[in-house]
């Protein structure tokens, strides 16, 4: 049939034409597709700068925690710290998951003599507990004479100093262990 | 300010995986835990939840002795990304600063971009979204929020042996060619990679090897039949499919038109106020 298009048609179909071709455009224009930025996930928290705990090098790091300190988010080497200068190792690096892995102890473990479980304990127990075995072992081995000689030393207590302890506490530690309990064996993390 | 690059010096680089860890970390990806394999390389090879891997190879030498090499392996970040043209849903862009980036929420999990990858970076990962799961395109983004905050990436800010650094183009190739005269002495086969057949890389390396002996391709290309689907198939496709959907359209409306023109000649107000609504 020979289609005859009155006016009215005419600009009926015109705005067909023109909805469709702008569709299409929508639909199909992808060249302007750009990937968006995330945003950096540590912009507005403050870092706090620690100590890495690990090595005897004392590395520098800042700990990036969120607001309501319930979580860290990232950790990095701190660029200001003359000894690592921003960079870290491995083991440093992984140090986020002290806090954040499922695995991490929160309270103190004691496991009695002979038994094959593990007890939470406070920290009050904890620490009477150790000085009261320490002053009863050091007490009941102490050995005041030697040939006629005094030694005033025990060998059944050994100290194990770590690797982050600065010089003022294995100063104190040597101290305490050597001249207040009377150790000789008197060891060190770095040498085991 | 010229452009940035990641330049990689593996004969500086003393295997710790530091950079793998600061990858882990600042992306938030999860633990994979693969069986030993003999070296003290981690993974076998980067996947899409561990987007940098150290990899060690053990080469004899010419004199019979043995030398270990250590080569951080990421995202090479190619100049002509084979991964973006391969791309079915245009969602992975080569951004200015040199980042190739895959916008996840766009991806469909088709594996274009695995299978044209000439590095073998590229992997899929299933993620669940509203308990369904979807697979995922998934590499490294050369830390692109934290290059774009003037920061470098977190696998170079970690690196205490300066292997990996990353700053000015001129600035570190420079260095780079210093770096290989000196380095060359001790392994002559030594080169600079950055591999022109995908239109060099923002991930430049200072090889001490051949680079088929440390685990890369001698010479990667951008597959041809890729650049001829995205610059020839796909247009004259999506031309075809449009002109075919605006055809079936207008004849529609058209037809719409013309039959309600003959069937309401002597009803226009009803028609009217059809049109209006």
């Amino acid at each position: 049939m020979a289609t005859q298009v009155n006016r009215r048609q005419f600009l009926k179909l015109s705005g067909a034409v023109a909805a469709t071709l702008a569709l299409a455009d929508l639909g199909f224009n992808e060249s302007n597709v750009q990937a968006k930025t995330k945003a950096l996930k540590i912009q507005s928290l403050k870092p706090t700068p620690t100590i890495c705990p690990y090595c005897a090098v004392g590395c520098g790091i800042l700990v990036y925690a969120t607001e309501a300190k319930d979580d860290v988010v990232y950790t990095e080497g701190d660029s200001d710290s003359p000894i690592n200068q921003g960079s870290l190792c491995s083991k440093g690096g992984s140090i986020r998951q002290i806090y954040t892995t499922e695995k991490r102890v929160e309270k103190p473990r004691y496991r009695a003599p002979g038994s094959n479980k593990w007890e939470e304990k406070s920290w009050e127990w904890m620490y009477e507990q150790i000085a009261k075995r320490v002053k009863e072992t050091r007490d009941r081995t102490f050995v005041e004479k030697e040939d006629g000689i005094y030694v005033n030393r025990t060998d059944s207590i050994v100290s194990l100093g770590g690797a982050a302890l600065d010089n003022e506490e294995t100063h104190l530690i040597s101290k305490l262990m050597r001249a207040g309990l009377g150790l000789t064996y008197i060891e060190h993390q770095a040498r085991i | 300010m010229g452009r940035n690059i990641k330049f990689i010096d593996i004969s500086k680089c003393d295997g710790c995986r530091a950079c793998s860890v600061a990858c882990k970390n600042w992306n938030d990806l999860p633990i994979e835990i693969e069986p030993y394999n003999g070296t003290i390389q981690s993974h076998q090879n980067v996947t899409a939840n561990t987007w940098n891997v150290v990899i060690n190879r053990e080469v004899v030498q010419p004199d019979g002795s043995l030398a270990w090499h250590f080569r951080h392996t990421a995202c090479l970040h190619c100049e002509e990304p084979s991964c973006a043209l391969a791309c079915s849903e245009n969602v992975i862009t080569k951004r200015e600063d040199g980042a190739v980036v895959i916008d996840e929420e766009g991806c469909v999990g088709c594996g274009y971009c695995v299978t044209n990858c000439p590095f073998d970076i590229v992997q899929l990962k299933k993620v669940k979204i509203n308990g369904k799961t979807y697979e995922k395109a998934s590499k490294c983004n050369l830390c692109e929020g934290r290059i774009a905050e003037g920061l470098e990436p977190a696998c170079s800010r970690i690196c205490h042996t300066d292997a990996i650094q990353y700053g000015d183009y001129d600035e570190l190739m420079a260095e780079a060619e210093e770096r290989l005269e000196v380095v060359k002495k001790r392994y002559p086969d030594a080169n600079i990679y950055s591999p022109a057949g995908v239109g060099g890389t923002t991930t430049i390396y200072l090889l001490t090897e051949k680079p088929s002996l440390l685990g890369l391709p001698e010479n990667p290309e951008v597959p041809s039949s890729i650049a001829l689907w995205k610059h020839v198939v796909q247009p004259v496709g999506k031309m075809l499919g449009v002109g075919a959907a605006v055809a079936v359209a207008g004849l529609f409306v058209t037809k719409k038109i013309v039959q309600s023109q003959t069937h309401h000649t002597d009803s226009e107000h009803k028609e009217g106020e059809d049109h209006a609504g």
